[in-house]
């Protein structure tokens, strides 16, 4: 059966249909060719001709025709657009132009550079000329790091290994630095949030040392499809960029299913579990002979899914193997074998997590199953992307969990298809991030006197004060780095607060093994002593929580609880950077705060019935953040309308919605922003709904938020009106247990007043 | 709040330091020390095919006549141990051997600025020497000290020359007896002068910008001494070292006499190597020692010489199965004589009859190795 007779079958079936919110077709986009243009070196073509390429992609000759005119490009387009030859196909022809010209090359996983160094390579063995590429990560053995420094043309690595092993000894790379034309950086979306204020700030880095060494690289960046791809990328590199996002590839018709498992419990808003749909979907297609791939959230979701497709097709020949898993954790080998095998169509199905939304080949399949949402738009339309041929039909089911944003986007599937506003941020001036990077280059290269970092503020400021504290010396003009340390080593690029804790499982008391890391904000929260922590599924217990050494000592264990610490937050004003009246009579601000957390006792809480079993005392010192917060205040002459409490299960209501809608509308995880409310907030002596970001220094969230707050209140009144519960449940302002009876409406009230 | 209110307020600043009188900048401070050459007694005599014993071949090679007084003794002090561009060599300290006595010429420089001068310096010591000589050098130094020439616009090409590490040396011949092998541990063990007031060498970063900040230059005065008596040694080790590859016979440590033999086979002297092996057949190295000269002889062809060194090892019950299994495998390989091979291993796997309690993988293993030899010899005879 093929997907159109697939399609067909499903729209006569009623009892499926019910559950069809939205059967969206997206209709086939025919495909628009040019001619090689004439800046690609003659000896490109017969290469690209016989691999059956016999002219390009709209947007792959505007991307070369750009970068040939000297410009800084970011291509936006789908997976399997052919997006690798926008940059491939530039950075061969200037290197077989001219031998000395050296390209950079960074992907965000090890997993990636991989994939597309084994793609360079047969090009470049396709042409039989002198063109090394090789990897440099953490892999790369040491014998063969020195011939990576001297002779590859194309160095292909990740912003971590070129933050701490390639910028801090950038001696040893000369000839890149001096001769570096192209830096390449794919998949660009994947650099928001803290990730991406560092590599913007690697960069800047990057082009100090350029300079130095008298090269001016050009920039090829690749970004998925997001709302602001031109503002990341420009936000990134720090200059301006042309976009080219004119995808000339074609595309078959695709079917866009949104199906909600059907409702088992109305009283309590219970729906048939996501994995048990998304496995009979699965199963389905695996029947149908339709290659399909599944993305579930979690590890352990993946395995229970592929183990009940493999049994499903289990037989004496080996067929199991048509069905494979794919996830970290799985070897190198592994996952390129299981990569190949869907490429060749000798894997029918395939169960994921995320680690195969990034752009590693694996060809085209025929149906993606989404089962549940994978948290941001960009995400979904990735995982979208795995579906979708050429020229045949394809098909992709979304399937929703019960949680709140798999609710709020199954019953606004127009906010998903019609890309409402949605941006990556990330703030390379965040001041922490800043500060760190400045000291790794001046580590690198003494600052003149006068000299700017990149286009970042304040950098006579930066090193006055690094000479201050001693760590730079200020003479003759220049600022000499002048401390032991090495700064690069303090800071990890992946996250924000530069001591990580790290999770230590001691349960074979023989063999201790690391098993994660925290970031020091949460650690309090996870994983004070007694508390309860889950690891892929598996529970543990706290055993010790070694603060001054940052170690956390846990042991496994199976209890019927879990725990939840009681944080007390407290927020105190540093700065309002902006104000503006609201609606209602309140004020609107965006502003500087400092948060201390305190967490002082915990709650066991047992599964299922969710009953408070017993308490414990933790005892943790406070934790001081700084960082940016936007606010509503509620006028006294609107509080005044409710009493106390209500007022307090209103606004509560309100803070449940925001945590929701938040993230949707600033692109981020929901453990990016914390949004509290307080019946008399010290900030402004008035009840006031606080919603600030929880990276140290903040990386542009609130500020956004605040840009759009008018938005993020219409969209939280919009869930709570769209929501059939009658006074809470968990998908909207939360369960009416915890909101009071008139907590739905009040919230609904006051938001209206907020947004009249 | 103001950028700089809010520095302070996400770091903890170190108190301000007081800086001291920039000094002007046109040189670097250098200070020379002349010892006395009685106490280099043996350092002329080094002799170029020693340092060809000692090194295996070096790129770029040796000159062909190697003049003692044309080997430049060099060692940093540094402001880190951690590398990365962001460390400076702040004293450079340069060793020669002259008729007059061992010069040690320190260079200094006093603030960042001084660099270039202090590179120059040792830029124009290396044009004049055909040779370099450090401790760990290889790995530290040299490439600190091109990553500054590059850092200052200077072409490094000036430490292209043969390079002596003697921590290398050092550790082929020390590390089975001593295992520790730094400079300061081979003063004691080996030369027999062991530093009594020393400042350990990680403490002189610290010394470094304790002096930047007070311009207190003193705090650099057992950096200085420091420094200076690593050059000192540096050139009395070599000699010692070299004393070493020429009279193994004279030296008390059999250990130390071995793996000489090793690393002499490693860099293609069999000759001299198994002289090593041969003095080193006593003592703890005992089996060892004639394991390995066996081997040697073996390698080149020498299998008589090899077979009599294993049969007296067996007549002596020396050694274990081993030669046995070696015995083996000349009489089955060599001298074709398939029952005296079948005889030897016989012999060995009635050594390790016995099972015990707790048998070593390895002994299973042996004993399997010996099973299928066995069996293996067997069905050749049967064949012939």
């Amino acid at each position: 059966m093929n997907v159109d007779q697939l399609a067909d079958q499903l729209r006569r079936d009623e009892a499926f249909m019910e559950n069809v919110v939205r059967w969206e077709e997206l209709p086939t986009r025919p495909a628009r060719y040019v001619p090689f243009p004439d800046t690609l070196d003659a000896r490109l073509i017969p290469v690209l001709e016989k691999r059956g390429i016999h002219q390009l992609y709209t947007h792959q000759a505007q991307s070369i025709a750009a970068t040939a005119a000297g410009k800084d490009v970011v291509v936006v387009t789908p997976t399997a657009s052919g997006k690798t030859m926008c940059y491939n196909l530039p950075v061969l022809s200037a290197i077989l132009q001219n031998q000395d010209a050296r390209a950079l090359y960074l992907f965000p996983t090890k997993a990636l550079s991989a994939d597309q160094v084994s793609e360079l390579y047969e090009l470049i063995e396709a042409m039989d000329v002198d063109i090394k590429t090789y990897t440099y990560d953490g892999d790369t053995p040491g014998a063969a790091r020195k011939a990576v420094r001297q002779a590859g043309h194309i160095v292909v690595t990740n912003p971590d290994m070129l933050h701490s092993g390639i910028l801090p000894h950038h001696t040893k790379w000369v000839k890149l630095f001096e001769n570096l034309r192209y830096i390449v950086i794919d998949e660009i979306h994947t650099y928001r949030g803290v990730f991406g204020s560092n590599l913007a700030n690697v960069l800047r880095r990057l082009m100090r040392l350029c300079a130095f060494y008298g090269s001016h690289p050009q920039f090829i960046l690749c970004s998925a499809t997001i709302a602001n791809p031109k503002e990341l990328a420009e936000t990134l590199i720090g200059r301006s960029v042309e976009m080219i996002d004119d995808n000339g590839a074609p595309m078959g018709k695709r079917h866009f299913v949104f199906y909600n498992p059907p409702v088992v419990n109305r009283q309590l808003g219970i729906r048939k579990g996501v994995i048990p749909v998304t496995r009979d979907i699965a199963s389905m297609l695996l029947k149908c002979g339709i290659q399909a791939i599944t993305f579930a959230k979690s590890r352990l979701t993946v395995e229970v899914l592929t183990r009940y497709l493999k049994d499903l097709v289990r037989d004496p020949l080996g067929n199991a193997g048509r069905v494979r898993g794919y996830r970290g954790g799985y070897l190198p080998t592994e996952r390129r074998e299981i990569e190949r095998g869907l490429r060749a169509g000798k894997i029918d199905a395939v169960v994921s997590t995320n680690a195969l939304e990034l752009g590693i080949d694996i060809g085209a399949l025929d149906a993606c199953v989404m089962c549940g949402y994978p948290g941001t738009i960009a995400s979904a339309w990735q995982q979208a992307g795995r579906a979708g041929r050429r020229k045949d039909t394809s098909i992709i089911f979304y399937i929703a969990s019960s949680a709140a944003i798999d609710q709020y986007i199954v019953s606004h599937p127009d906010y998903f298809l019609r890309q409402s506003p949605e941006n990556a941020l990330l703030n390379p001036n965040n001041l922490y991030i800043l500060l760190s990077h400045f000291k790794c280059s001046a580590f690198e290269l003494p600052f003149e006197d006068g000299e700017s970092f990149g286009n970042a503020p304040g950098s006579e400021e930066l090193l006055e004060y690094l000479a201050d504290s001693s760590i730079l010396r200020h003479v003759d003009g220049r600022y000499h780095w002048s401390a032991e340390d090495f700064p690069a080593s303090e800071i990890s690029l992946r996250s924000a607060a530069s001591e990580n804790f790290v999770i230590v499982d001691i349960t074979d008391p023989a063999h201790h093994r690391v098993i994660g890391e925290m970031d020091r904000y949460t650690v309090p929260m996870l994983l004070h002593e007694n508390a309860i922590y889950m690891h892929e599924a598996q529970q543990y217990q706290v055993e010790k929580l070694d603060f001054d050494a940052c170690k956390a000592f846990i042991r496994k264990v199976d209890v019927g609880y879990y725990t939840d610490a009681d944080l007390n937050v407290s927020l105190s004003l540093l700065d309002v950077e902006q104000q503006q009246e609201a609606p209602g009579g309140g004020v609107c601000a965006l502003g500087e705060v400092k948060v201390t957390t305190l967490v002082t006792m915990f709650k066991k809480i047992r599964f299922d019935t969710h009953e408070t079993l017993g308490f414990g005392h933790v005892r943790l010192p406070e934790t001081d953040m700084h960082t940016t917060a936007m606010w509503w205040t509620l006028s006294d002459a609107l509080a005044a309308r409710f009493s106390s409490d209500t007022l307090k299960n209103g606004m509560l209501a309100i803070a449940n919605l925001l945590r929701i809608v938040a993230p949707l509308y600033l692109m981020c995880s929901p453990q990016d922003v914390v949004v509290v409310y307080q019946v008399k907030s010290p900030i402004t002596d008035q009840p006031t709904i606080i919603l600030y970001d929880s990276c140290p220094g903040g990386i542009g969230l609130a500020q956004k938020a605040y840009g759009m707050q008018r938005l993020l209140l219409e969209k939280a009144l919009q869930i709570a009106r769209d929501c059939s519960c009658a006074k809470g449940c968990p998908s909207c302002v939360g369960p009416e247990g915890e909101i009071g009876e008139d907590g739905k409406s009040t919230a609904m009230l006051l938001l209206k007043e907020l947004t009249r | 709040m103001n950028l700089r209110d809010k520095l302070r307020a996400i770091d903890t600043p170190k108190k301000p330091a007081a800086v001291p009188p920039a000094p002007a900048f046109s040189s670097c401070w250098s200070r020379r020390e002349i010892r006395d050459p009685d106490d280099f007694p043996e350092a002329f005599q080094l002799r170029r095919d020693t340092v060809d014993l000692m090194c295996g071949a070096l790129t770029p090679s040796l000159p062909s006549v190697l003049d003692p007084t044309r080997i430049l003794y060099l060692d940093t002090e540094t402001t880190g141990l951690a590398g990365g561009t962001g460390t400076v060599a702040f004293l450079v300290g340069l060793g020669r051997l002259t008729r007059e006595g061992f010069v040690v010429d320190q260079y200094v420089m006093r603030d960042y600025p001084e660099e270039r001068y202090v590179l120059a310096k040792v830029e124009e010591a290396l044009q004049h020497c055909d040779v370099l000589c450090t401790f760990n050098g290889r790995t530290f130094d040299i490439p600190l000290l091109r990553d500054r020439f590059l850092l200052n616009r200077m072409q490094p090409g000036c430490f292209d020359l043969p390079h002596i590490d003697l921590l290398h040396i050092a550790r082929r011949v020390w590390k089975m007896r001593l295992k520790r092998c730094t400079l300061s541990h081979l003063e004691e063990a080996v030369l027999g002068t062991p530093r009594l007031h020393d400042l350990p060498g990680s403490e002189a970063p610290q010394r470094y910008f304790a002096y930047l900040k007070t311009g207190e230059f003193a705090l650099l005065d057992e950096v200085l001494t420091h420094n200076a008596q690593d050059i000192a040694s540096l050139c009395t080790l070599l000699s010692a070292m070299a004393h070493l590859y020429e009279h193994p016979d004279a030296h008390p440590h059999e250990e130390d006499v071995f793996s000489m033999g090793v690393a002499l086979e490693r860099f293609h002297h069999p000759e001299e190597a198994r002289q090593c092996y041969h003095l080193a057949s006593r003592g703890m190295t005992r089996t060892k020692g004639q394991l390995y000269l066996a081997r040697s002889w073996r390698r080149s062809g020498e299998r008589q010489e090899a077979a009599a060194i294993w049969q007296g090892m067996i007549d002596r019950h020396e050694g274990g199965i081993v030669p046995y299994v070696e015995m083996a495998k000349h009489y089955e390989h060599v001298d074709r004589n398939l029952p005296m091979a079948m005889e030897m291993t016989r012999r060995a796997m009635m050594l390790l009859a016995e099972p015990t309690l707790f048998d070593s993988v390895d002994t299973q293993e042996q004993r399997a190795a010996l099973q299928h030899r066995y069996d293996r010899l067997k069905q050749k005879m049967k064949k012939e």
